[in-house]
């Protein structure tokens, strides 16, 4: 079945299609010239044997008159069979019951003949014996009289002729015609293969220009030959391509905009961030001995600074991500030992179970791998419910860590779209504890260590008891190929 | 779709290639007419005998004589030994005597009238027509008459009606 498939397809190709075409035309129109020319040549060729054959048998019996006794003995009919035989051909003589031929080959006069005969008119047949052609030619031996009136005199003489030589003349032709089809045929096939070549090359450039285009090289350009239709089309797809060009250039170029509008709004404002946090500094510290409203509202003031200082800093780090310019400061890290510091400087040692197998040493950014942990541990605590798990593992070529807690999990809606920037699962929650850009730059971090083909991830799901996983999975080797995104 | 158009392609393959592999070399052919048998002039005289119910035109050597009187005296004298021989018989009976007269108010175009010395009634229809083809073939030979026109027979018990030879 597949491979009946595969040779339709093979059969429907343009190039065999071509190829069909031709070589029908050429064999038809051959076909059509040869047998037609073939035809009429045979006609002829035998018209004009018959004709002669005919024309020879009645100089000869012209020379048989005046016949002076009837009827005639078996002798004179045996005389007359033999004057009219000759190397071409035999004679047969017929009179009533008595017959005499020049020749022992039996002649195969039919009775089609003999009746054509016996009315008056000289008539002849070609016949096939023993696969050799024959032509027969029969007439009566009529008697003239004075007023110009015929008699029959009773005799019939039928003249007996190999067609052989036509035979082979015309083989000869034939031989000449399948020739002739032949040499059309092949002429037509290697016209078909030019023309395929000329009209599947641009196609095929075609193809390979588009495969490139879609593959992301906007660049891509065709030669435009020709002033045809696939000239047309090489031009429209020319056009288009052009048009993407500018187009994507465009977008490209305002998004790199926006980006670098967020990164100099977030460094314009860590100067006054600084200051700002200065005042609340003494603020906070005041905020005891302030009274009522004006203590919460200065605690209010230190909390709000302290959250946009936050937010300004993810976001200063978020557009280091976008511009490519974030580092790695790689270092052999104990992952076990990490994590436990991670958790001890958050004073969570006690609330977290940790499943920490000593001695998996990776090369990795302690920093980095600090901030996804807290930040997974923090959301886990935030949002789901404890107990929460840390377990590392490793093989030689992965490091992965698996942060689970007992919450609900995540909501199937929400999981594609959970390290979306400042996307809020809860949509009645508008104001979180965190930035909202969190889980975004855990998983631009992980995505920054790599080695070779093996690259960072952070993926989230749900547990098959419930609760929401997040995994992180890191290269146990990681080279520092910049901000390569 | 395809399989109607293969099926198409194949018809036409079949239509073009056909007569080419079916129609080669030198076929037989049914029979062919032409002009008119060969003819030419004979030499003797002329006689109807009888084959098999049929009259048969026999040539014999002129020796003298051929007027249509003598071509009836051979024709009433019998068939000779080697017509015998090969199936040829007569009707008329012997020693019948045949005269011919031309009649002579029609001339060249008028009939012919055959004087026999029996009765005219008596002879059986093949005799009567061997006669008249007979002398109406050797009057023609002579430039008596048409070879044509009709025949009379009169005997001794009156005349059979005018008419002319069948064998034509």
């Amino acid at each position: 079945m597949t491979f009946w498939r595969s040779v339709a397809a093979q059969a429907s190709s343009l190039r065999v299609r071509l190829l069909l075409a031709f070589a029908l035309l050429g064999v038809t129109t051959t076909a059509v010239v040869a047998s037609g020319s073939y035809f009429q040549a045979r006609t002829v060729i035998l018209q004009q044997a018959q004709d002669a054959a005919v024309m020879s048998l009645t100089d000869q019996l012209t020379k048989v008159y005046p016949i002076a006794q009837l009827p005639p003995t078996q002798n004179d009919l045996d005389l007359l069979a033999q004057r009219l035989s000759d190397r071409e051909g035999f004679a047969v003589v017929i009179y009533r019951d008595m017959r005499a031929q020049g020749s022992q080959t039996p002649a195969p006069l039919s009775p089609e003949l003999r009746a054509e005969v016996g009315d008056g008119q000289i008539a002849w047949q070609r016949v096939s014996q023993d696969g050799r052609p024959w032509l027969l030619i029969g007439t009566q031996l009529r008697l003239e009289r004075p007023d110009g009136t015929a008699h029959p005199s009773g005799l019939e003489v039928y003249s007996v002729r190999d067609l052989v030589p036509e035979q082979q003349s015309i083989d000869q032709l034939a031989t000449r015609a399948w020739w002739t089809g032949g040499l059309s045929l092949l002429l037509a096939v290697l016209l078909a293969l030019l023309s395929a070549r000329g009209v599947l090359r641009p196609v095929r450039d075609l193809g390979r220009a588009a495969r490139r285009l879609g593959e992301g090289d906007l660049s891509t350009r065709l030669t435009v030959r020709g002033v045809d239709e696939l000239a047309d089309v090489a031009r429209t797809f020319n056009d288009t391509a052009g048009t993407l060009e500018r187009q994507v250039g465009e977008l490209r170029r305002m998004e790199s905009d926006a980006r670098r509008f967020v990164a100099d709004v977030s460094h314009e404002l860590r100067t006054p961030l600084a200051a700002m946090t200065a005042v609340t500094d003494v603020l906070d510290e005041e905020a005891e001995h302030l009274p009522g409203d004006a203590g919460r509202a200065a605690r209010l003031v230190s909390q709000e600074t302290q959250n946009l200082t936050h937010l300004v800093n993810d976001l200063i780090e978020i557009s280091r991500f976008d511009s490519g310019t974030a580092r790695l400061a790689l270092d052999d890290v104990d992952v076990g030992a990490a994590v436990t510091a991670t958790l001890r400087i958050r004073g969570w040692t006690d609330r977290v179970r940790a499943d920490l197998p000593p001695a998996v040493v990776a090369r990795l950014d302690p920093r980095r791998l600090d901030v996804i942990v807290a930040n997974l541990v923090g959301n886990a605590f935030r949002h789901g419910a404890e107990p929460v798990t840390v377990r590392v593992s490793a093989d030689p070529d992965w490091v992965t860590i698996e942060v689970a807690d007992q919450g609900p999990g995540l909501d199937p809606e929400v999981l594609p779209h959970v390290f979306d920037r400042f996307y809020k699962a809860d949509t009645a929650r508008t104001r979180s504890e965190g930035s909202g850009l969190g889980l975004a730059i855990s998983w631009e971090n992980a995505r920054l260590h790599r080695h070779g083909e093996r690259r960072g991830a952070l993926v989230a799901g749900n547990a098959p008891g419930g609760g929401a996983v997040f995994t992180l999975r890191l290269p146990r080797e990681t080279t520092d190929t910049g901000g390569a995104r | 779709m395809t399989g109607r158009r293969t099926g198409r392609a194949l018809l036409a393959g079949a239509l073009l290639l056909g007569p080419l592999l079916a129609g080669c070399g030198v076929r037989p052919s049914l029979v062919i007419t032409g002009r008119p048998a060969v003819s030419g002039p004979a030499q003797g005289v002329g006689l109807y005998l009888v084959a098999q119910g049929e009259l048969v035109l026999v040539l014999r050597p002129a020796r003298g004589d051929s007027s249509p009187t003598k071509a009836l005296a051979l024709l009433a004298a019998g068939p000779q030994p080697n017509e015998r021989d090969q199936g040829l018989t007569s009707d008329v009976p012997t020693g019948l005597n045949p005269v011919v007269e031309v009649t002579p108010t029609a001339g060249r175009f008028g009939g012919l009238t055959v004087r026999v010395t029996g009765t005219a009634q008596a002879l059986s229809p093949t005799a009567t027509d061997q006669i008249i083809c007979t002398v109406s073939d050797a009057a023609a030979q002579a430039g008596v008459v048409a070879s044509s026109g009709p025949v009379t027979i009169v005997g001794s018990d009156g005349a059979q009606p005018a008419r002319r030879c069948p064998a034509r």
